[in-house]
């Protein structure tokens, strides 16, 4: 018998902003539901040690998407006649009716650099609604990563991309899965990722939002790795001193990408932010 | 002038830029001058489809080099050590955060060729702190 992983891969049409988009949806586990948010111009791979983890699949049920444009979901109808240009109310009408359309109960929702700069939205917006968040590299607010060079004629953009985010990882993180990171932003259409980062640098800014959150309905854990130099530390910080009853911890060594650069390194920080939201 | 990162350093990094077995495959498009500068010391790398085929100190006005990588002894130092702090580990970290680590020229052909330059960028680090 072929030893498969246990991570099942299916595609879900769903209706966002009133377009239909046919996204490619991948889980594994079962328990309490955990939304996974990849980070801009990546997809849902970034997330397969963590739906491959039985400490984890134990006791969640984990799900990840790709967005729309990225990876294996396909871009709405007349794609061709816009720039892809996510923004803060785009996305949080994304997760929500990937959230809305799986049935999914009090989920936690994790997501990394751009995922965990809007699951802070969502503990804003939706602390009723969810356990907790895992914010991994989370900002409030993080301008500075946007260029034009991310989509131009003259410059092959998957190795612009790649190459670009490359460093994000930490110089100790194993190079294979540093590497395996650059192939999957490589893989990115032409200005998507400089799309999602119109998000991040540009759109994005809830300094007031986060104030809001109540950790007592809705918990929230912080994690942030030490050579993350999109959101460093001291920008996590920042978020974590603003949300009061909130946990954050620096990962040593760590870059930008934890759960894909270093999982093994990752899982014990991951393992007890998901017994913090969970509890 | 200053003598970093000295002589022995820079050969030995030419000879591991033209060792690399990844710049052998991605450097075919690599074809271009470019300077380094640690503080006021310059240095123009020629580069022939990945390999440096050539390396002038202190170049006159009539070395055409279209971009080159500008900082401080201190901030090379930091990023050429074996143990880099956050934010002087890539170069690409440092011309976000470390305003003293300039590019100077035309970026648009460093981006062009950011793949293999990259590369390269990263080679110096694996070719070991200066002076060690």
């Amino acid at each position: 018998m072929p030893e498969f992983e246990d991570i099942t891969g299916r595609y879900l049409t769903v209706g966002i902003g009133g377009e239909q988009h046919r996204l490619f949806i991948e889980e594994a586990g079962r328990g309490i539901p955990l939304l996974c948010l990849h980070t801009a111009g990546n997809d849902s791979r970034q997330f397969r040690h963590v739906m491959n983890d039985k400490d984890v699949t134990d006791r969640f049920r984990v799900v990840a998407f790709d967005m729309p444009y990225h990876g294996r979901s396909t871009p709405p109808d007349k794609w061709w006649l816009k720039k892809p240009r996510l923004t803060t109310k785009l996305y949080l009408e994304i997760i929500r009716a990937v959230w809305t359309a799986l049935g999914l109960e009090r989920p936690v929702v994790m997501g990394c650099s751009m995922g965990g700069a809007i699951v802070l939205k969502v503990a804003a917006d939706y602390q009723n609604e969810i356990r907790g968040i895992v914010g991994l590299e989370s900002s409030a607010h993080a301008p500075g990563r946007y260029n034009d060079f991310l989509h131009h004629p003259a410059i092959h953009g998957g190795e612009l991309c790649a190459s670009y985010t490359y460093g994000l990882n930490s110089p100790y993180s194993p190079e294979q899965s540093r590497r395996e990171n650059w192939w999957y932003y490589s893989q990115s259409g032409p200005g998507v990722y400089q799309g999602d980062v119109h998000f991040y640098s540009n759109d994005w800014d809830a300094r007031d939002d986060i104030k809001s959150i109540d950790t007592g309905r809705c918990k929230v854990a912080l994690l942030t790795g030490e050579f993350d130099y999109s959101c460093t530390p001291a920008m996590t910080e920042q978020v974590a001193a603003a949300i009061k009853g909130s946990r954050y911890t620096m990962m040593k060594r760590m870059g930008h990408f934890p759960m894909i650069e270093n999982y093994p390194d990752f899982r014990p920080y991951l393992l007890d932010a998901l017994d913090h939201v969970a509890s | 002038m200053s003598e970093f990162p000295g002589a022995s350093w820079l050969d030995r990094y030419v000879a591991r830029v033209n060792a690399d077995p990844e710049l052998a495959v991605i450097g075919d498009w690599l074809t271009t001058t470019f300077t380094l500068t640690f503080g006021d010391a310059r240095h123009a790398v020629v580069v022939d489809k990945g390999r440096i085929v050539k390396l002038i100190d202190s170049p006159r006005f009539d070395v055409r080099a279209p971009f080159g990588f500008r900082a401080p002894i201190e901030v090379w130092r930091k990023f050429l050590s074996a143990d880099p702090p956050p934010l002087y580990h890539d170069f690409f970290a440092m011309l976000m955060r470390v305003p003293e680590f300039v590019i100077e020229g035309d970026s648009l052909v460093a981006m062009q060729n950011a793949r293999a330059l990259h590369r390269m960028m990263n080679i110096m680090r694996e070719t070991g702190a200066p002076n060690a």
